[in-house]
């Protein structure tokens, strides 16, 4: 199969380079300055959105330095604290730590299918000098394919 | 019947062990009686894997609630299909299904084997049953989905009514299939390490297994955006999640591979950059089959807890210095046959796709492991959320697009001036005009205008090579223009289906690119007669409508959709609950057009018939499947296997000897 077009794109013939160190030099500079270029630009992109991954009992364990600081936060939901004004669509939950601790959280928009009294969540958002915690994002650790929460569930329902 | 799949799991792992062991011996010492023997325990091990598998699909579908995978995953009222999904639905299930797909696709390379690369296929059979072997250890001793419970349950718990959806078949089987697929290329890889022999033997056959995982890997990925995009309604398609970052980072070094294996295919370079591509390949889906087993992570998805975490780790690191110790000891035997030319050839454009790809899995990588580096190094856990990702994703993707265009037309070894002239005034003739044009009639940010002037040269270049292509065609052979493009394709297969895979990228780029940056949302309580206005769409509430089945209720809100005033339709978004913990799902109302979604949520309502609705408007998202499905033909046809046994010819040779070798260090 000779087809005309494989010709098309001539394999054109150049005059060598001159030597062969000056070639990989070049190549490594290039190589370097990408490289580089790529570095820095996660390096940027990390400093402004790293944020601290606490539990509750961490973050009150913070004290002053909590408040209005971006964090994302993990807890449970602390069972018939959850209450939804659908008015404003806000909804109010507390979120339990693990010795007994617990905050008020306020989060406005929509709220994941799996969310329940009792479900782990995540939330995202900063603990305001009023003591509530305003969370931009709710997420449900989503009880998906690879669920570790179903073990307990089915103990309790072998009895 | 459990108890023979039990039986089954545990003889395949003995005589999986042994088959890895025996092919060993009979490749290094070549013993042919041993070899077909161990030939032998590949197509049992298969059996036995399939006889498991058939037993606990078995006891899925006669409710055999003693086995206790089977209650946590099904319930008697569950219907047919959902039932066989449970199977891949927990991690126990899923990694017999994995095991399962293992054991078939050694028999393929076995059966393969007996035509081509006859004394090299025990050597790769050895690796494919040594890592079987080690998941067969797995489900046998510490992830049994056939384990019965000291007393059986009445009823099961069923699945999970998220689950309950096709998605449930086309995002963990393809996904799954992707990962263990990429077994075999790593395997052909340690072959050719093992027995020394690292001539482009393996190199074919690896690039062909890569596509093959690569096709499923990225309908994985797709299916799952499909599925959180219309199902979960998480209100998008991709959220940077642990998991999805799982299935996307080795996607990516895969893509790496692909590019850079042609190098070595045409000129004899980058064998030890192409063998490392392979293992970070690998390392990466057995990391990605681990996180999303061991619970190291806080992510949407949930994750078991126990002793499979450990075991694949321990697997993980095994094959990463395993195969890192390997390379080593082969490395003056991986040298390059030939060096770069300039800066400006198809070989250093190869080499910064490379370079940008493995630098955005890099990225993924480090956002993903973040929080377990800190932990253990400082003792807090820092994170990243998806803002680390766009910033740093978008302008490599940018940068990646732009290279898809240079890539394949610039000339190989050294590019001359008139080459560049061909091949890329006209596109960016295309390019330059839309980037003007887009900043005057005022597209903004200034990265829209960026990357779609990027994907306009992109398209431009592409086109123009099939045109080109098509009237060559046209003027040697003497096809007519609608003859010649197919007989194009097909007559150059791989060169015209990675342009078509290329066209595929070009199209999904654009789709996130426009909803990524132009959708617009509104969340708004309306009470019936009200409407929510967002562009040109005007979406009135009519009414919540409930209605029950009999394990479920569902609750909709119905709608009226109009368009620039003119009417466009009902528009129906619901929340259903289903079994037995009442679990709501949100299903979206979605009217889809080439031009834009119109994407609506209902996350609620008030007692007194109120709904709580998020409307979005999100433009050209139908494009990203229709690229996706692009890409796969496109690969299909590039895969398909070629009747002239034709091998790419070798780019003339007209370097001096003993130039300098790049790949080597």
């Amino acid at each position: 199969m000779t087809d005309r077009h494989e010709k098309s794109v001539p394999q054109t013939e150049f005059p060598k380079s001159r030597s062969g160190i000056l070639s990989h030099k070049r190549f490594l500079v290039v190589g370097l300055i990408v490289l580089s270029a790529l570095v820095y630009l996660g390096f940027v992109a990390f400093r402004g959105a790293a944020m601290y991954y606490l539990t509750v009992d961490e973050l009150q364990a913070r004290g002053d330095a909590a408040y209005e600081e971006q964090v994302r936060l993990t807890g449970m939901v602390a069972e018939g604290s959850a209450e939804k004004d659908s008015e404003t669509n806000t909804l109010r939950f507390a979120l339990a730590g693990e010795d007994g601790t617990s905050l008020p959280v306020v989060y406005s928009g929509a709220v994941p299918d799996a969310f329940k009294q009792g479900s782990d969540v995540v939330v995202e958002g900063s603990l305001k000098l009023t003591g509530t915690f305003e969370a931009d994002t709710l997420l449900v650790k989503c009880p998906s394919k690879y669920e570790a929460e179903t073990n307990s569930e089915a103990a309790g329902k072998r009895d | 019947m459990a108890d023979l799949g039990y039986a089954a799991i545990i003889t395949a792992f003995i005589i999986s062990a042994y088959c890895a062991v025996a092919a060993f011996v009979a490749a290094r010492a070549r013993i042919n009686e041993l070899w077909l023997s161990a030939r032998n325990a590949v197509f049992v091990t298969f059996g036995l894997t399939s006889l498991a598998s058939a037993a606990l699909v078995y006891s899925f579908f006669t409710r055999d609630f003693s086995i206790a995978y089977v209650a946590e995953y099904s319930s008697s009222d569950l219907p047919a299909s959902y039932t066989l999904a449970g199977w891949w639905a927990g991690q126990a299930g899923s990694m017999l299904f994995m095991a399962w797909i293992l054991s078939l696709l050694s028999v393929i390379v076995v059966v393969q084997g007996q035509r081509q690369n006859r004394e090299m296929t025990p050597f790769v059979s050895a690796v494919l049953m040594g890592i079987l072997a080690y998941f067969l250890g797995i489900i046998a001793f510490a992830s049994n989905p056939l384990e019965k419970m000291p007393l059986a349950l009445s009823e099961g718990m069923g699945l999970n009514p998220l689950l309950r959806t096709s998605d449930m078949f086309s995002h963990p089987t393809t996904l799954l299939l992707g990962f263990s697929i990429f077994t075999v290329p790593f395997a052909f890889a340690m072959a050719a390490l093992i027995s020394g022999r690292l001539d482009d033997w393996w190199i074919h056959s690896a690039r062909r297994w890569t596509l093959i995982a690569w096709i499923f890997l990225s309908l994985g990925n797709l299916f799952g955006m499909v599925w959180a995009y219309t199902v979960l309604g998480w209100g998008g398609y991709w959220g940077w999640d642990p998991v999805e970052n799982a299935a996307f980072m080795p996607w990516l070094a895969a893509t790496a591979f692909l590019h850079s294996v042609m190098i070595q295919e045409r000129r004899g370079m980058l064998k030890l950059w192409n063998m490392v591509l392979v293992i970070i390949t690998y390392t990466l889906c057995l990391f990605g089959t681990l996180l999303t087993r061991s619970g190291m992570l806080s992510s949407v998805h949930a994750f078991a807890m126990g002793a499979v975490g450990p075991l694949l780790l321990a697997l993980t690191g095994l094959v990463l210095v395993g195969s890192l110790v390997l390379l080593w000891m082969r490395l003056p035997r991986l040298r390059s046959e030939h060096r770069l030319d300039s800066l400006v050839s198809r070989e250093a454009s190869f080499l910064a796709n490379n370079l940008v790809l493995l630098g955005a899995a890099f990225a993924v990588f480090w956002g993903t492991v973040f929080p377990i580096l800190s932990d253990a190094v400082r003792g807090v856990k820092v994170g990243v959320g998806p803002p680390f990702y766009e910033q740093t994703m978008a302008p490599m993707f940018l940068a990646l697009i732009v290279l898809m265009g240079i890539c394949p037309l610039i000339g190989w070894r050294k590019a001359s001036p008139e080459n560049l002239a061909r091949n890329f005034v006209y596109p960016l003739a295309v390019a330059m005009p839309l980037a003007l044009t887009l900043y005057l009639v005022g597209v903004r940010p200034l990265y829209a205008v960026l990357a779609f002037s990027a994907l306009g040269f992109v398209a431009g270049a592409i086109l123009l090579e099939f045109w080109r292509g098509v009237r060559a065609r046209h003027r040697g052979h003497g096809d007519s223009y609608p003859v010649a493009l197919p007989r194009l394709v097909w007559h150059n297969r791989r060169r015209y289906g990675g342009h078509i895979v290329h066209i595929g990228v070009i199209l999904l780029a654009m789709g996130i690119a426009a909803s990524h940056m132009f959708s617009t949302s509104v969340e708004k309580t309306v009470a019936p007669g009200e409407s929510i206005e967002v562009r040109d769409y005007t979406v009135t509430f009519r009414e919540l409508k409930e209605s029950a089945g009999s394990d479920s209720l569902r609750v909709t809100a119905m709608l009226d959709v109009s368009r620039g005033g003119n009417d466009a339709g009902t528009l129906e978004a619901s929340k259903r609950f289903e079994g037995n913990d009442q679990q709501p799902v949100t299903d979206v109302g979605l009217r889809s057009t080439p031009q834009e979604d119109l994407y609506v949520i209902l996350s609620g309502w008030t007692d007194d018939g109120k709904a709580i609705l998020k409307v979005a408007v999100n433009p050209l998202v139908m494009w990203i499947w229709i690229g996706g499905g692009v890409m796969v033909v496109g690969t299909l046809i590039a895969l398909w296997p070629d009747g002239r046994r034709g091998r790419r010819l070798p780019v003339l040779e007209r370097v001096p000897v003993g130039g300098l070798e790049v790949g080597r260090a």
